[in-house]
């Protein structure tokens, strides 16, 4: 393979032209989606990885003889922690400082990463070790910290193919899966200094390995995220892969978990439904290689000052949504964006979120609190694969409908929608399908109308407004002499 | 013709006085009135007395899926009150169904109107989907076709996920003579139609249609069917506007063919 | 931290559930009706478990062996030899005629990390094993060491006994005490990660090399007591 300067371009994009994941900047989906699409490199290789996570997943859910029993019993559990969280954050909070452990609020982004910034200024720290969280991505710590002159550095390697190729990541679960190996050749090879290093994934793996072994053993201090909150024990859970986890939750000196409020389990003994769950759904493992479960600060184990920061950040707001609350059953393991077709096409970065795929496309907009990301519940043809595949039964294409009708509610009644044909199309629609007579005169008008369109093949090549979106890449055929309704009058009238 | 039915006369006798009223949805009325016709030929030549409701529209499923819920409700009101006397309703339209059974209930409590709510609830179980009502409420899956073609089989999410097919549409086509069935690669993909998203997202809807096509024309069938006109439409446009030589067909056409040709009703 | 931000979130909590603050009787009912209709316990008699264990460990690149009980030092000592290593580090609390002699030990008595790094390999015990996930539960207690001590050195090997290993992780909840560990780790083969093209490989930060010593503690035929224990405890949790 060769690697010239265009590889420095991390799946084909423009060099410097790093994905926006702020759902208050980045552009509307289908506007997002047009360079993935001309990507054929970036498609490959989403494609490839979702289609090899799929298969194994099936696999192992087919071999699994109760999982619709574990699905039922993981979706009653997360359903009675959300309608009591706030007995259970309170229960967690008493035992985690019962251990040891400091408990802090933080009710958005803002005050999340200042109460991060403070804890990292106590230990004056210059650089922080980093487990992966998307929690932390949604808050956009990373570029706060460096703001502030700590280094914030990711330990899993995807996270690290990201964090040294300029990139953003595309999934929740696999984070670089948009990322080839020839292209992560390229990227540890300039900035580890490597030249000689080959695209065989145990060379690279063995490269992060050794970058950042002496980083575990030297930086004092590390952020992670959590799996699950313990409300019984005041425990945390982490469930990783690497041991990248691991080395940041038992060595340094000073441990801050940052975690969504949604994440509290009643009771240790739930872990049984949700681990037997979480690796087969999210990389088609039967377990994933480690589970990590701490309660507050052991003398003489792991780190001796751990903090936890309980960050609402709009999800109290999704809580008070009755039919939308399911959303905060989820438990990441990004089995519906592996399912699902319109993700396959465009990966992650088109969703403009850290929370990319079906599940990002419900969970982003409600964190803004409807105020942006509105093109992402449209981003889906509702075919309902996700809801399928979901461990936790959330019920994506129920919800995506539901924000699409509070879209519509707030926009229906701003003047410019008037004009807007998508509105005036149905509104026009309405008015038809309530009088059978006037949708008849409409269909007769149609046929006339179309007329000039049909091409003596009986087929329509082009189409003039909204109709033009469809003819390309589609012809439709010319509308038929008779309707069914026409046919069945005449039929009967013959009889 | 009369000797194909040889095994399978107790239908006959069971189905003599079926009753059953056809919601032919708007974009069949309007686009493809030849499977509403394949309909009425198969259900009657099945001996279902059929009745057509002539002031029927719409289920409310563009609006519902689009965002516009107060729309949807009158629909949905219109369609409940309009059928709650039938003995069956059949729809040859998955997705119409699955509007029916996964969004008229919310709608309608939504609504507030309690007896509505009852008459709907009444109704729900007299709904159903062509290959339903022919396996379960007719219970046959041998309907007496003659379809000497290549043939595959497009599973539409609809049917797929939301009704549950299941094998139905496999057993009524896999009984049609001088059919050669061949399996479709993929076949719990998605297409990419999803109503208003192949406008809105036309882009990546096209991508997700290349995909389905791709699969479709390594089968190198003639025709390729489904049990949604919805679907086809998106699959049949882009094959014609490839040249692609694959056609499509709804399966009520398919299952309405019979040796002595298209026997016009 | 912000004392009022605590108050705000959680009354936003509250408003949004319309649930009240400190009903704990009626949370605890709530719960205890909670539908949970899958299995618990499994199926298998003490042989097929073991099987099991054996091959799942295998499928994800650990190396297992099994022994009698009487064999067990002999063992350890075969496994140690083979690695050809040679400085080995083991938790306070591990039977003597573990440590083979002829190998250098070193006991964690509180060893730095780097002293820790610098070690060949780490053998411990383990509080359980998990047949259909082919997971090695540590609880750190003695002789399962700190969590450090199995994570810093390359080669790992795990003494597991056959009256330690159950076939489903309900029955490994079931065996866990009460109240539930502090401290626990899972371990389902060597490190691993599958982020460059969804290719598994093993070792990224963790030991890259698993192995478990199966120990029977008497010839092979089913005497196991069956658990009597209810699996899934459903009594009042205890609130502050």
């Amino acid at each position: 393979m060769s690697h010239g300067p265009a590889d420095d371009a991390i799946a084909g994009r423009a060099p410097g032209d790093r994905p926006v994941l702020d759902p208050a900047l980045a552009p509307p989906f289908p506007i997002a989606a047009l360079p993935v699409l001309r990507n054929l490199q970036l498609r490959k290789n989403v494609a490839h990885a979702t289609d090899v996570i799929q298969a194994k997943r099936a696999h192992l859910v087919a071999e699994k003889t109760d999982w619709q029993q574990l699905r039922t019993a993981a979706a009653g559990i997360r359903t009675h922690a959300l309608e009591n969280l706030g007995a259970y954050l309170e229960q967690f909070e008493a035992r985690c400082t019962a251990a040891g452990g400091v408990v802090h609020w933080a009710a958005d982004a803002e005050e999340a990463r200042r109460i991060i910034l403070e804890l990292l200024r106590e230990e004056n720290a210059t650089e922080v070790i980093k487990i992966k969280t998307m929690t932390s991505a949604e808050i956009q710590l990373n570029p706060f910290l460096e703001a502030d002159g700590i280094r914030a550095s990711e330990t899993d390697l995807a996270e690290i193919i990201l964090q040294l190729g300029n990139d953003e990541p595309s999934h929740i679960v696999v984070p670089a899966l948009h990322v080839n190996r020839g292209q992560v050749r390229e990227i540890f090879a300039r900035t580890m200094g490597l030249p000689e290093l080959t695209d065989d994934p145990e060379a690279l793996t063995a490269a992060a390995r050794n970058y950042l072994r002496k980083k575990f053993l030297s930086v004092p201090t590390a952020i992670s995220g959590a799996n699950f909150l313990i409300a019984e024990t005041g425990s945390v859970a982490v469930v990783e892969s690497e041991g990248n986890g691991r080395m940041c939750l038992t060595l340094p000196r000073t441990l801050i978990t940052l975690a969504g409020i949604e994440k509290v389990l009643p009771r240790f003994q739930d872990l049984e439904v949700m681990l037997q769950m979480l690796a087969r759904s999210a990389t088609g493992e039967r377990m994933n290689p480690y589970t990590s479960l701490w309660t507050g600060v052991r003398r003489g184990d792991g780190p001796q000052n751990f903090h936890v920061v309980l960050l609402d950040n709009g999800r109290s707001a999704i809580l008070a949504r009755e039919r939308q609350r399911q959303t905060l059953r989820c438990i990441r393991c990004a089995a519906c964006m592996n399912a699902c077709p319109v993700y396959r096409q465009t990966g992650g970065h088109a969703y403009g979120s850290v929370y990319p795929g079906p599940i990002g496309a419900i969970l982003t907009p409600q964190l803004t609190g409807m105020r942006y990301a509105k093109s992402l519940p449209y981003a889906s043809s509702l075919c309902g694969a996700c809801y399928e595949v979901c461990p936790v039964k959330i019920n994506i294409p129920e919800i995506l409908i539901d924000l699409r009708a509070q879209v519509t509610d707030q926009e229906r009644h701003e003047a410019v929608r008037l004009f807007d044909p998508m509105y005036l199309g149905m509104r026009i629609a309405n008015l038809l399908f309530a009088r059978a007579w006037l949708f008849h005169a409409a269909q007769r008008m149609a046929r006339i109308g179309l007329r000039v369109f049909t091409q003596r093949d009986g087929w329509i090549h082009s189409l003039p407004g909204m109709g033009a979106k469809w003819a390309q890449s589609r012809d439709l055929r010319g509308l038929p002499r008779q309707t069914f309704h026409e046919w069945w009058a005449r039929r009967k009238e013959v009889k | 013709m009369e000797a194909q039915y040889s095994d399978s006369d107790r239908w006959l006798y069971c189905i003599a006085v079926m009753r059953a009223s056809l919601f032919i949805t708007c974009y069949n009325d309007t686009l493809f009135p030849e499977t509403g016709r394949a309909v009425v030929r198969l259900l009657e030549r099945l001996g279902v007395e059929l009745d057509f409701h002539p002031r029927q529209t719409c289920c409310g499923q563009m609006h519902a899926n689009t965002g516009f819920r107060a729309e949807a409700f009158s629909q949905a009101r219109r369609l409940v009150r309009m059928y709650q006397d039938v003995d069956a309703l059949v729809i040859p339209s998955s997705s119409c169904v699955a509007m029916m059974r996964d969004q008229y209930p919310a709608l309608l409590d939504e609504l507030g109107d309690e007896p509505l709510r009852r008459q709907f609830d009444a109704l729900l179980p007299r709904v159903y989907e062509l290959s339903e009502f022919l396996i379960d409420r007719l219970g046959v899956d041998d309907v007496g076709a003659y379809f000497p073609h290549r043939v595959t089989y497009h599973a539409s999410c609809h049917g797929l996920r939301s009704l549950a097919l299941g094998n139905r549409p496999s057993r009524l086509l896999s009984k049609v003579r001088g059919i050669q069935l061949i399996p479709l690669a993929n076949i719990d993909r998605c297409c990419g139609f999803g109503g208003t998203f192949s406008v809105k997202n036309s882009e990546v809807s096209s991508a997700m249609l290349a995909a389905k096509l791709q699969d479709a024309f390594e089968t190198q069938a003639e025709y390729c069917t489904a049990l949604d006109n919805s679907c086809l439409m998106h699959l049949g446009g882009a094959m014609h506007r490839q040249c692609a030589g694959m056609k499509t067909i709804h399966m009520a056409e398919i299952l309405a063919s019979t040796q002595d040709g298209e026997a016009q009703a | 931290m912000s004392a009022s931000s605590r108050q705000a979130i959680l009354d936003r909590v509250r408003a949004a559930t319309s649930a009240t603050a400190g009903d704990h009787a009626q949370l605890a009912s709530t719960y205890s009706v909670l539908p949970y209709p899958y299995i618990h316990a499994g199926k298998l008699d003490a042989a097929a478990r073991i099987a099991l264990l054996v091959a799942r460990l295998r499928e994800y690149d650990a190396e297992v062996v099994e022994c009698m009980g009487g064999e067990l030092p002999a063992a350890i000592a075969a496994q140690l030899a083979a690695s050809g290593r040679h400085s080995f580090l083991a938790p306070p609390g591990l039977p003597a005629e573990w440590l083979a002699s002829g190998f250098e030990w070193k006991i964690d008595r509180g060893l730095s990390a780097e002293e820790i790094d610098q070690a060949d390999g780490v053998v411990t015990a383990a509080f359980c094993a998990i047949a259909d996930s082919g997971t090695l539960a540590l609880h750190h207690s003695p002789g399962e060491g700190r969590r450090v001590l199995t994570l810093l050195p390359d080669w790992h090997l795990c003494v597991v006994r056959a009256s330690q290993a159950v076939e489903t992780l309900p029955e490994y909840f079931a065996r866990c005490p009460s109240p539930p560990p502090a401290l626990v780790t899972w371990i389902s083969g060597p490190s691993a990660t599958a982020d460059i093209e969804m290719t598994r490989i093993k070792g990224v930060h963790g030991p890259r090399f698993l192995h478990v010593i199966l120990v029977h503690d008497e010839p092979i035929h089913d005497k196991e007591k069956s658990p009597h224990h209810s699996l899934r405890l459903k009594e009042a949790p205890h609130f502050d």
